[in-house]
């Protein structure tokens, strides 16, 4: 038997610079997507930080994502998308001339992608599988639900859900205002979007029931729940909003407040950890959170702080104990945390 | 005592972002090619809702396609042009920055959302700032788009787009005779009074005229004061007009808040544009205010100097706007009208 030592030292694995000013990351498997701004995608070894590939989206990137195999990157811009394939290198770049917001993974088989009005579900090659008739204005998020059987797609006006083929929503859940982001809650009951006037608009899928929480000082542009779909995490003020959705709902309950940041740049829950958060700032310091700790109107303190000399662009984490940021300036970090319990 | 404002006046490093608007035909885009040649220096974006006739290599041109949104908070007028929030913030995210970035709108756009974008967005507000809306007019067509009767409740674009403006490039003033060109101006004067029109052939005009004017700047608002209020002339019938007031005195300050609060609330969606320098009684500064429909930004500005005498001076762009109510408003709120009443 052998006893080893909890050792709660976290440590930075790799720390790279990249040209391009990153503006969305992904991590999956052994690899990490980092999206530049300027286009250029950038795919990096997980275990060293070292830039394997690269595609390169003309008219800038806007966002990155890795199929859940590692086989795959998608990388969505203001003027189309691109694919990559890790098997045999091959890069499709579709130039549409339209808005590709974001690209999300059903599978390791298919991702769908905003483009301009429609959403479109492809398949690993850039074949177009199926798309969704036009919303009313350029698609800003997406979102999977029931298995990737039910595509959600956020624009102005109504978050609409799509069946696989079906171009017109089969549910339509509206709110006058400008959705800028969607998040489903993994147990699949709760549809919040981040809206321009400064909202979160929540509906229960079970009966569409609707809910919203104003007030914010600025647009909440970046949601998260946590992979227990218990709790919601939110910008749109200088300290993180953190939502317990548990139970009934957050009707009538007061959230918990993170104070760190002045600006809030980048949220993700640390997967498996029950309530670790680690959130991002525009003065470049990254916040590991226990975010669900004390109780609901609870203001709360990070457990620990890392900076950065740039505001943080992204975070994603490689599993329970590896954290990815990328900062404005280029500089993207591996910190490593060996403990699960300990931030 | 001394005044607050001695310490170093805080830079305004934010990119000034000019919107060019104005009727096809108008020149916009020979204007905007002009500001594109031109050897000035300046790294700059152009964002373009009107396809494809910019052809530079240097610049950074990007297409829009307009998206209007609403605020879901009540506020009718409070509505944002998504396209330019997503496309703006896309391009403030790139390491390569520009010194300016222009914004040519469709001839058909209303130039209220654009301007209401960059005070209602956090994120584009802490990054770029509204330099000025150029309004380009074709001098020999202008009167027939002005005069053209529209539909009940739909805007007459052209009217809006001079209304809103804080240049007028007063274009192709080589196609027509001098008799025309004093009437356009009346035209133009009649709606935006104040506003500084600039003649021009081939829309040849001095950039430093119509970049960097800094006109949503309130510092600039009290540099330009004496030009601000030029008397309304009366000649046209017009609905879209200018109101200007010019009242000697104090105002009580509870008594123009709530004055100002009620008027942009309720006559918001008619009042495009709106500025002012007033005097606060017991203030030893100026107050300055600027507004755009129903969002209003305001601060003071210098002291007032010693034998200066106090007043108050603002001036009103809209539509259906009763000159006599406002004034009588207006003289509501001088610390005199208490006494009065």
């Amino acid at each position: 038997m052998s006893v080893t030592a909890p050792d709660a030292g976290l440590s930075t694995v790799w720390d790279v610079g990249l040209d391009d000013a990153p503006v969305a990351l992904s991590a999956q498997g052994d690899l990490v997507a980092v999206a530049g701004a300027e286009g250029t995608c950038s795919v990096l070894d997980l275990a060293t930080g070292e830039r394997t590939h690269s595609v390169d989206l003309p008219g800038g990137a806007l966002h990155a994502a890795l199929s859940p195999d590692a086989g795959h990157v998608a990388a969505t811009g203001p003027t189309g998308y691109a694919l990559w394939s890790r098997h045999d290198g091959g890069t499709t770049v579709r130039e549409t001339g339209a808005w590709s917001s974001v690209a999300r993974w059903a599978d390791t088989e298919r991702v769908a992608v905003g483009s301009g009005r429609r959403a479109l579900v492809l398949t690993t090659d850039g074949e177009e599988l199926w798309a969704t008739e036009p919303a009313a204005s350029t698609v800003t998020d997406l979102a999977w639900m029931r298995g990737g059987r039910r595509l959600a797609v956020a624009a102005y006006g109504a978050v609409r859900c799509h069946e696989r083929h079906q171009t017109a929503p089969v549910r339509t859940y509206p709110y006058l205002g400008s959705h800028l982001t969607l998040a489903v809650a993994p147990t699949g009951r709760w549809i919040c979007s981040g809206n321009q006037d400064a909202s979160i608009h929540i509906w229960r899928t079970r009966d569409a029931g609707e809910l919203t929480m104003s007030g914010y000082p600025e647009k909440v542009a970046r949601l998260a729940f946590d992979d227990t779909g218990f709790w919601l995490a939110a910008d749109g003020a200088p300290d993180v909003t953190v939502w317990d959705f548990s139970g009934k709902g957050p009707a009538g309950t007061a959230p918990r407040s993170l104070r760190c940041h002045e600006s809030v740049t980048a949220l993700a829950w640390r997967p498996a950890s029950g309530g670790h958060l680690a959130t991002g700032g525009d003065d470049g310091t990254i916040a590991l959170w226990r975010a669900t700790a004390g109780r609901p109107e609870a203001r709360l303190r990070p457990a620990r702080t890392l900076d950065g000399d740039a505001a943080v662009a992204a975070l994603a984490w490689a599993g329970p104990h590896l954290l990815i940021g990328a900062h404005r300036d280029g500089r993207v970090r591996a910190y490593r945390l060996p403990s699960r319990t300990t931030l | 005592m001394t005044a607050p404002d001695q310490t170093a006046e805080a830079v305004d490093d934010r990119v000034p972002v000019t919107v060019l608007t104005g009727f096809l035909g108008s020149g916009k885009t020979t204007l905007l090619n002009r500001i594109l040649t031109e050897q000035h220096g300046l790294r700059i974006a152009v964002i373009e809702n009107e396809f494809g006739e910019v052809g530079i290599d240097d610049a950074l041109v990007l297409d829009a396609e307009e998206e209007i949104f609403e605020m879901n908070n009540g506020c009718i007028c409070c509505t944002v042009r998504g396209d330019l929030i997503r496309i703006l913030g896309a391009l403030m995210r790139r390491r390569e920055k520009f010194d300016h970035i222009l914004i040519e709108t469709t001839g058909l756009a209303d130039p209220a959302p654009v301007a209401q974008t960059f005070f209602m967005d956090d994120e584009i507000a802490a990054q770029l700032r509204l330099d000025a809306i150029v309004t380009l007019v074709d001098a020999a067509h202008v009167r027939q788009h002005l005069d053209e009767e529209k539909p009940e409740g739909v805007e007459n674009e052209a009217v809006e787009q001079i209304a809103f403006a804080d240049r007028i490039v007063l274009n192709k003033t080589d196609l027509v005779d001098e008799a025309t060109v004093a009437d356009v101006v009346s035209r133009i004067r009649a709606i935006n009074a104040g506003v500084e029109i600039i003649p021009a052939e081939h829309a040849r005009v001095d950039l430093q005229r119509v970049l960097d004017v800094g006109a949503f700047d309130l510092d600039r608002v009290l540099k330009d004061d004496p030009s601000f209020l030029t008397e309304t002339e009366h000649q046209h019938d017009t609905t879209v007009t200018s109101v200007g007031i010019d009242l000697p005195g104090e105002l009580h300050e509870d008594r123009l808040n709530q004055w100002l609060g009620t008027l942009l609330r309720t006559k918001g969606a008619d009042i495009f544009r709106s500025k002012g320098i007033l005097a606060i009684a017991d203030a030893p500064k100026q107050y300055v205010f600027q507004g755009v429909h129903m969002l209003l930004v305001g601060e003071f500005g210098r002291d007032w100097s010693d034998g200066e005498p106090r007043g108050n001076r603002l001036v009103f762009i809209g539509r259906n706007l009763d000159r006599a109510e406002l004034e009588r408003g207006f003289a509501g709120c001088l610390t005199t009208a208490g006494a009065a009443a």
